[in-house]
């Protein structure tokens, strides 16, 4: 029985330690000194996960059960642990530096394992508290801190899973590229390592129904960026919709999120659809709203997110198509070595039956040719190109130059902020969230709320800021005095009942602050509505929606 | 709150203010008559006409401000003196060299404003004492339990250790120590262990008002008099941590000392690979058993994590408040 307490202080040394060599051996240390079951868990938790990656399974832990748990264990009270959170920077950092040290043995492995899974299965967050409390009474400071990180999803010790991969081949004497290969097809860290201890990395094969990570595209901001290579490139209109695998068997059909959570049941119509088509298969592609033959805004598509068993009348108001543009698994192989040309030449041949629907690829030669692609993707309704090297294998949770995204930020907004909240995860205990608004006369309209884009170090200021500012309370959320003016960016612009201004910002990004402006130079809901109808050629009536934030 | 601090401090836009005495306390900024309980920047602001202070004090900040032409009038340490019908007396507050909590007094009232202190030993303040008085306003720079700093014995070592482990792996220990107090007592502190230390010139320019206080720092040199030569160790302040004096040493093992460096994130944000709690300042519990000793029926807090402390002082029983500050103040010698 090894104890976690192995895994944690390893942990601690590579958080300790500079450069990624020195953090590669540390991990190799301490998986050389596991075996079967131990070292299946080890590797996961190693990584930062308490689970296999293709196991649809969540602590589902809150900031504020941990918050309770640790008042209980500790005996301060949940107001002083905020604070000790706050100062420190990380939930699971303060309660490391409030528990005691013990000196009886903590958890072993295979204890946590089983901790993280009851978590798992528990729903009540009173049982979960209870839980944690628990097993919080059990370890000591490091033990605690990295068990409190692992459930807040986040190490942050500067090794990411691709170190841990690193260190399992260090440590096995295996090929690196064989245990990336390994744990892409296993969409598991802890089989990964196990089999490469035995030598058995080639023997583990993709599996339908285990999801796998989604290539991602680098953007680009100017096509001059990519004009000189035109050619190698395949091109197809940038979808605004969610990114989705389609898994196919004889039996079943599954789809699975960018987050590979299992979204079937909240697009009855694309699984159906899918399930007409003969063979095996996984599909990567996009799930679109889908009016009059063609696709239609993110906007309308969001009322349809989330929704575990929409209801016959969203269905037939907001029907949802699958347009695929990647073919990665096929009657029993896998694609993702191939070059890109063959995988397309597979999507082809399954869409042949004609029950499929696939991107269009276009060719351009020059960068006039690929602007005149990028004005009619737009106006198809489009967010812009993806450029996909054509000779280019797929590289599974990996962003690459392989495929890039051409969209045009539509502009900025300079807004004030009107009320901020404590972030989550990386940065739990900052205030991190703000909700911004625009001016309306004299009075201020908030528009959206963002979450990133600047530094740690520039939340960390302005929370100092927003704590003196600070005019109400409600709950997690901070009414702030307007008076801190950022520029935000953003996608599209749409109009959305969520916030007063009658109008919501696409993902809105923080892209600096502007401490040489004032709340009066913000702009208006006037100029709000000319953007609006620049962007979308629709005019846009006053808004009449009550604030319903 | 104000009544609690009656008849003694009040508060004016400059600052603290004891009217009895016309001196404002630790001011912002200059100000004609001044009290400085410490030499920190963020106690001592540049430029007021007169300054009370000890003599210490008086010396690093005229070191600090070599252009200053005001009036100096130096306390003695537990030497009260009189004027209005109150009494002002300085004690050590074991924070820096001169630094003094101060204690005001009128008929039945008394008050103890600690300013920067540490119970804990240290190498180159004079020990604290611990007057007594009916009201303490008191730092909360670490007022959170999570602050609790290891003995001063255990740090030295860990200090030394890592130096030793450092050199040995044929790099240079960069010690990240502000100018005023830390610099000199981790340059005591190695050469204790026999290690040469090489100071940044805003800690060496400070080295005659320690040696006039009887330190020595046989092993130590300007940073400005040489190139650095294997087994030296550096001392410079934190600010300097991305800058190239320390970024040019390829070979470094960056150590941080600090209370601050029980935050995780200052390893990112300091680009430092040992974090060690080495503070100048009482931890959480220094700071309540100082509450114990000097035994006041009200204690207001102030800096930091005023709030909070005041929260759990209340909670232990004890009446307690946090000061309404009008502004917040943060420098590197926090």
């Amino acid at each position: 029985m090894t104890p976690y307490r192995v895994l944690a202080e390893a942990l601690e040394a590579v958080s300790g330690s500079r450069g990624k060599l020195a953090k590669i051996g540390l991990l190799a240390d301490a998986l050389g000194q596991l075996e079967g079951e131990e070292l299946t868990v080890g590797a996961r938790l190693l990584s930062g996960s308490p689970f296999a990656e293709w196991e649809q399974t969540v602590t589902s832990v809150g900031w504020a059960t941990v918050a309770r748990a640790a008042s209980a264990v500790t005996g301060w009270d949940l107001d002083t642990i905020g604070d000790c959170a706050g100062a420190i920077g990380d939930l699971g950092e303060a309660v490391s530096l409030l528990v005691p040290e013990h000196e009886a043995e903590g958890p072993a492995i295979l204890e946590v394992d089983a901790f993280l899974r009851k978590l798992g299965k528990q729903r009540k967050a009173a049982e979960k508290q209870a839980a944690i409390e628990a097993i919080l009474r059990r370890t000591s400071p490091v033990e605690a801190k990295y068990l409190l990180k692992t459930l807040s999803g986040g190490l942050r010790i500067g090794a990411d899973i691709t170190t841990v991969e690193e260190a399992i081949a260090k440590a096995f004497g295996e090929d690196r590229e064989k245990v990336a290969r390994a744990r892409r097809d296993s969409g598991d860290i802890g089989e990964t390592a196990l089999a490469a201890r035995g030598h058995r990395l080639a023997e583990i094969r993709f599996r339908l129904f285990h999801p796998i990570g989604f290539m991602l595209a680098s953007p680009i901001e100017d096509v001059a960026e990519v004009a000189a290579e035109a050619p190698i490139y395949a091109i197809e209109d940038k979808f605004d919709g969610i990114r989705a695998h389609a898994h196919r068997s004889d039996e079943r059909v599954a789809l699975f999120s960018r987050t590979l959570d299992d979204v079937t049941g909240q697009f009855p119509e694309v699984a159906r659809a899918l399930g007409h088509i003969p063979g095996s298969f996984l599909l990567d592609g996009e799930l679109v709203a889908w009016t009059g033959q063609r696709p239609d805004s993110f906007f309308k598509l969001q009322r349809r997110l989330g929704r575990k068993e929409p209801e016959a009348e969203l269905l037939a108001e907001i029907p949802v198509a699958f347009i695929a543009y990647d073919c990665l698994f096929h009657e029993g192989e896998a694609l993702f070595e191939q070059p890109w040309e063959e995988r397309r030449r597979r999507l082809e041949s399954i869409a042949a039956s004609g029950q499929l629907m696939i991107s269009d690829v276009f060719s351009a030669s020059d960068a006039a040719a690929l602007e005149r692609l990028f004005e009619e993707a737009r106006a198809r309704g489009n967010e812009g190109l993806m450029l996909k090297r054509r000779d280019s294998s797929y590289q599974a949770g990996k962003r690459g130059r392989a495929w890039q995204k051409w969209k045009k930020a539509t502009a900025t907004l300079d807004v004030v902020v009107t009320a901020v909240e404590q972030g989550h995860g990386k940065r739990a205990g900052m205030l991190s969230d703000y909700t911004f608004a625009v001016r309306d006369g004299e009075e201020f309209v908030n528009i959206g709320k963002a979450y990133s884009g600047l530094t740690d170090e520039e939340i960390r200021e302005l929370g100092t800021r927003f704590r003196k500012i600070t005019t109400a309370r409600y709950g997690p959320v901070r009414a702030v005095s307007p008076e801190v003016v950022l520029e935000v960016a953003f996608d599209t612009l749409q109009k959305s009942s969520r916030h007063k201004s009658g109008f919501a910002l696409r993902f809105p990004r923080i892209v600096r602050l502007r401490p040489d402006k004032t709340p009066a130079d913000v702009n208006t809901l006037d100029d709000v509505r000319e953007l609006y109808t620049r962007l979308t050629g629709a005019p846009s009536a006053p808004p009449a929606i009550p604030d319903s934030t | 709150m104000t009544d609690w601090l009656s008849p003694f401090i009040e508060f004016r836009p400059e600052g603290m203010y004891c009217g009895a005495l016309d001196l404002y306390l630790d001011p912002p900024a200059a100000v004609p008559r001044a009290l400085l309980s410490h030499a920190h920047t963020d106690h001592a602001a540049a430029g007021h006409g007169e300054v009370w202070a000890t003599a210490e004090t008086i010396a690093l900040y005229r070191r600090r401000h070599p252009d200053w032409t005001g009036a100096a009038h130096a306390i003695v340490y537990e030497t009260p003196f009189q004027a209005s019908g109150m009494t002002l007396e300085a004690f050590p507050s074991g924070h820096i060299l001169g630094a003094a909590q101060m204690r005001f007094a009128a008929g039945d009232r008394s008050l103890l404003y600690t300013g920067d202190f540490r119970r804990r030993p240290s190498r180159t303040a004079t020990p604290i004492a611990t007057p007594r008085a009916r009201v303490l306003l008191i730092e909360a720079t670490f007022g959170l339990p999570v602050f609790r700093f290891p003995s001063r014995a255990e740090t030295e070592t860990r200090l030394v250790a890592a130096c030793r482990e450092t050199l040995a792996a044929g790099e240079t220990p960069v010690l990240l120590a502000y100018a005023l107090g830390k610099a000199q007592e981790a340059a005591i502190v190695l050469a204790s262990a026999g290690i040469p230390s090489v100071l940044h010139g805003a800690a060496w320019k400070l080295l005659p008002e320690y040696e006039a206080a009887g330190q020595a720092f046989p092993l130590s040199r300007a940073y400005e008099s040489a190139p650095m030569a294997p087994g030296e160790a550096l001392i410079v302040p934190p600010r300097c941590a991305r800058t190239p004096i320390v970024q040019k040493l390829k070979k470094r093992r960056v150590i941080y000392l600090s209370g601050w460096a029980l935050r995780a994130a200052s390893r990112a944000e300091l680009d430092a690979d040992v974090l060690l709690p080495f503070s100048d300042h009482a931890d959480f519990t220094e700071l309540l058993e100082h509450v114990a000793e000097v035994a006041p029926e009200r204690v207001v807090t102030h800096h930091g994590f005023a709030e909070p402390l005041a929260r759990i002082l209340t909670q232990k029983g004890v009446e307690a408040r946090p000061l309404e500050e009008p502004s917040e103040r943060h420098t590197e010698e926090d």
